[in-house]
């Protein structure tokens, strides 16, 4: 062979190669899923969902089926015949699409909805916050990353505001749980210092999402978890055709009575077996230092509210319950708790914010959690009692007034005393 | 000014795919030149100047100052040293000069375990680049290096492909490279290499690590984390995929290193040469992060073991190449930092290696009809590996999380 065929022999493939994949990713490839694909989607709890955009999209700006975002954590997992993606497809108008897994918290929540800021405009969406995620250090960097990628970056990052303190706190954020490095990094390192991306930024930005966008088109619609065959559909037929809140509450407890017999703390059995059981000793007093009170996850949170006030979303909140006879146990404190809670509840009232469901003192009725602190049976039919009306009833249209004290260190990590609420509340002028 | 450089945006090395489009249009009229049997110097000290400022800016600029001053301290200390071996050869002063050369990373490895925060002397690579630097020193004792002036040092300690994680070369071998072109046909097979081993490390650290760092390892550990402070089968499964992750991220970016420096005409040696396939744990340290062992073996547990010989330490022969064995990993433990993890992990391996000889011998005395077969290699193999895996997740750290520092999550 001689040096220039040896050459191409080399070079040769590699050159049409990266021929043929930039023309791959160039092409325009329609992103439209399946109404069947939408539908398992809504209810999957996939990373890809999350992370992604297209199909999320699609099914929120679907005319046919009303889909309804439902923000929160792990407590969707909780598939029972009174879980809100039943109740809906049996008795109303609305689907939830749900957004949430152990580790979706405030901050995540923030990057899903971004993406899709045009299709939550004016519009509703119920968000469930967990007290449990107001731990010391807000949420796992590892947990974050988990559910945010570059996609959700870019999609922030172009819309960011350097001017605005909530964008300027998030770039903050974004840094710590990210690092410095890479493309994203410089980004939000702008950002925070407060300046605006160059013209050149903006281009690079814009053509990396542009290349994402058709990768997203092309693959989301695989790899999602068909848990509305497998967990919600079988379930549906199991309600009875008449919607009486009333009645359908005596059978989730009868029911919670049967399915939580093998343990003294009113969990699912199979929960007990395969999470508790032989641990009992162990955890005994072992929730006695826990403290949600002082957080970084209340700035996350703060963030959150500002994203649904930019895009004018009326928004429903519920916050959760602890199981009474677990955390008597493990020594939870409860004052703690409900100072907590009366902290995210300030937060959110103070703002305008007034559609809460308070279910922390909830924890100690019958059949309303499924295990140690995620409610089911009993309680997801009151969730549906509560959210339903909501969602299908025309509500007066929501006034926010946010204050970014509630970005500052001072609020983050204010001790919710009564006193000190109101000492905040009055030396930030908020009522 | 630092304001700017502390603006710019960081590229660390082989980050993405993209970097591979600047770093090859970079490199092209160098492949040229070499193709036509020149070698650019200005064209190519440019090249890397660009690409280390790019790896080391913005955020980190406070390292590229670290770099900088490391690398001068360094070459006067070799420079010197260079003149002085010229001269006398006391053993005093080699040891002094090794332990000053030696001085940075000590301090940047123990500051963490000391006062809480790493040094300010650090910067990514200090570790790599301090095993080039002394073991030009040690070559100088030996006599073996003849030729060399601070230009020809720095080129090879800022060898742009190599500078912040090897593999690690020898200053001997990589002046020869460096001063010579290689011929039409050579340089043609070197880039045929260096193309085929892009591609294999393109599949290892963008494909197949993606599953492994991005997928599986985040979702085992958050299993493991559940259970938290309490051991799992999840971290079992942290092991595994933290395993794979290590191997297909370190082996993928060791091939880009190779192949780029192929491209620009210095034959790095490789780093990795399937080390699952390991029938006993040596075998794994040489198929294993190569460059390292080999260095370890020959600055550490040779010297050693030459020294306790000439010195009459040890009277059985057993003892000393355990006692050599066990120096030379915790060694290596430490040169990881001083965390109880890595130096755990140092010891074990030291540990293994030792148990390793035992049973050799031990099969020759006991079993001497055993044979090798295929269901032998095979049992053999399946230990070492699950023996890796076990050293891997002491090496990552994660019990440390799991045990001293674990988060509550939902």
């Amino acid at each position: 062979m001689t040096n220039k065929k040896k050459l191409w022999s080399i070079f040769g493939p590699v050159i049409v190669a990266l021929v043929l994949v930039f023309i791959f990713f160039c092409l325009p490839w329609s992103g439209h899923h399946s109404a069947k694909t939408e539908q398992k989607a809504a209810v999957s709890l996939s990373p890809t969902v999350f992370k992604n955009r297209s199909l999320k999209v699609q099914a929120l700006s679907d005319r046919h089926t009303k889909y309804v975002p439902f923000f929160g954590s792990s407590e969707f997992n909780r598939m029972d015949r009174y879980h809100p993606a039943v109740m809906a497809a049996k008795y109303h108008s609305y689907r939830p699409f749900l957004f949430g897994s152990r580790g979706t918290q405030s901050l995540p929540q923030l990057f899903n909805m971004t993406m899709m800021s045009k299709q939550m405009q004016n519009k509703k969406a119920v968000f469930v916050i967990s007290p449990q995620w107001f731990v010391k250090q807000g949420v796992m960097a590892s947990a974050f990353k988990y559910y945010n990628g570059s996609y959700a970056n870019l999609m922030w990052v172009q819309q960011a505001n350097p001017k605005s303190p909530y964008d300027r706190y998030t770039a903050k954020r974004l840094l710590q749980l990210l690092g410095h490095d890479g493309s994203v990094g410089s980004y939000a390192t702008k950002i925070s210092q407060g300046k605006s991306l160059s013209k050149w930024d903006r281009f690079v930005i814009n053509s990396k999402i542009t290349l994402l966008h058709h990768e997203d088109n092309l693959f989301s619609g695989f790899f999602i978890k068909d848990n509305y065959d497998t967990r919600i559909k079988p379930k549906i037929k199991l309600l009875p055709n008449q919607l009486n809140y009333a009645d359908l509450s005596a059978n989730a407890v009868k029911e919670h009575d049967q399915a939580s017999n093998n343990n003294p703390f009113g969990v699912l059995n199979a929960f007990y077996n395969k999470r508790m059981r032989g641990k009992i000793k162990r955890t005994a007093d072992s929730q006695r230092h826990f403290n949600y009170t002082q957080s970084p996850e209340y700035g996350d949170l703060e963030v959150v509210l500002k994203q649904f006030q930019r895009t004018n979303t009326n928004v429903i909140f519920m916050i959760t319950p602890v199981n009474a006879k677990w955390e008597k146990h493990t020594g939870m404190p409860m004052k703690m708790y409900y100072q907590t809670v009366r902290k995210i509840k300030t937060q959110l009232r103070a703002q305008g914010f007034n559609n809460i469901i308070d279910y922390s003192h909830k924890g100690s009725e019958n059949g309303f959690m499924q295990d140690t602190i995620h409610i089911g049976w009993a309680g997801w039919v009151d969730f549906d009692r509560q959210t339903a009306p909501f969602l299908e009833k025309k509500q007066p249209q929501p006034n926010y007034k946010m204050n970014d004290a509630f970005l500052s260190k001072d609020w983050l990590n204010l001790k919710p005393t009564q006193k000190n609420l109101q000492q905040f509340k009055s030396e930030h002028h908020i009522k | 000014m630092v304001n700017w450089f502390a603006s710019l945006p960081n590229f660390s090395a082989y980050g993405t795919p993209t970097y591979f489009i600047y770093l090859l249009i970079a490199l092209l009229p160098m492949g040229i030149g070499l193709y036509f049997g020149k070698r650019f110097e200005w064209y190519e000290a440019l090249i890397s100047f660009i690409f280390i400022f790019f790896m080391f800016d913005g955020h980190d600029y406070k390292q590229a100052l670290s770099l900088i001053a490391y690398i001068i301290y360094q070459t006067c200390l070799v420079m010197w040293y260079f003149h002085y071996r010229q001269k006398k050869n006391n053993s005093m002063v080699f040891y002094v000069t090794v332990f000053l050369s030696l001085l940075p990373i000590i301090i940047v490895k123990f500051t963490p375990a000391m006062v809480g925060h790493n040094s300010l002397l650090g910067f990514l690579g200090i570790s790599y680049l301090t095993f080039r630097a002394a073991g030009t020193i040690i070559e100088t004792r030996d006599g073996a290096i003849k030729d060399i002036n601070w230009w020809k040092f720095i080129r090879f300690m800022a060898f742009m492909p190599t500078i912040t994680s090897g593999p690690i070369d020898r200053y001997r071998r990589f002046s020869k490279d460096y001063q010579k072109v290689p011929s039409r046909e050579k340089y043609l097979s070197l880039l045929e290499k260096a193309v085929l081993y892009l591609f294999i490390g393109f599949v290892y650290k963008f494909v197949v690590d993606y599953f492994f760092a991005q997928r599986w390892l985040p979702y085992v550990e958050q299993q493991a984390m559940a259970h938290a402070p309490h051991l799992s089968w999840w971290v079992a499964g942290v092991a595994y995929v933290y395993t794979g992750d290590l191997y297909f991220d370190f082996a993928g970016y060791s091939l880009f290193a190779v192949a780029i420096s192929y491209i620009m005409g210095v034959e790095t040696p490789m780093n990795f040469n399937k080390p699952f396939l390991s029938k006993n744990i040596k075998e794994f340290w040489n198929r294993w992060h190569m460059t390292l062992s080999f260095w370890f073996r020959d600055y550490i547990f040779m010297r050693f073991v030459f020294l306790a010989t000439k010195k009459r330490w040890f009277k059985n022969r057993n003892v000393l190449s355990s006692i050599a064995y066990m120096l030379n990993m915790v060694v290596m433990g430490f040169w990881h930092g001083v965390t109880w993890y890595y130096i755990l992990y140092g010891f074990l391996h030291g540990f293994a290696l030792v148990t390793n000889d035992w049973w050799l011998r031990y099969k020759r005395k006991h079993f001497k009809n055993l044979k090798s077969t295929k269901l032998t290699k095979f049992i053999a193999g399946f230990i070492t590996f699950n023996f890796v895996v076990f050293g891997f997740l002491i090496f990552c750290g994660f019990l440390n999380t799991l045990w001293f520092s674990p988060a509550a999550m939902k």
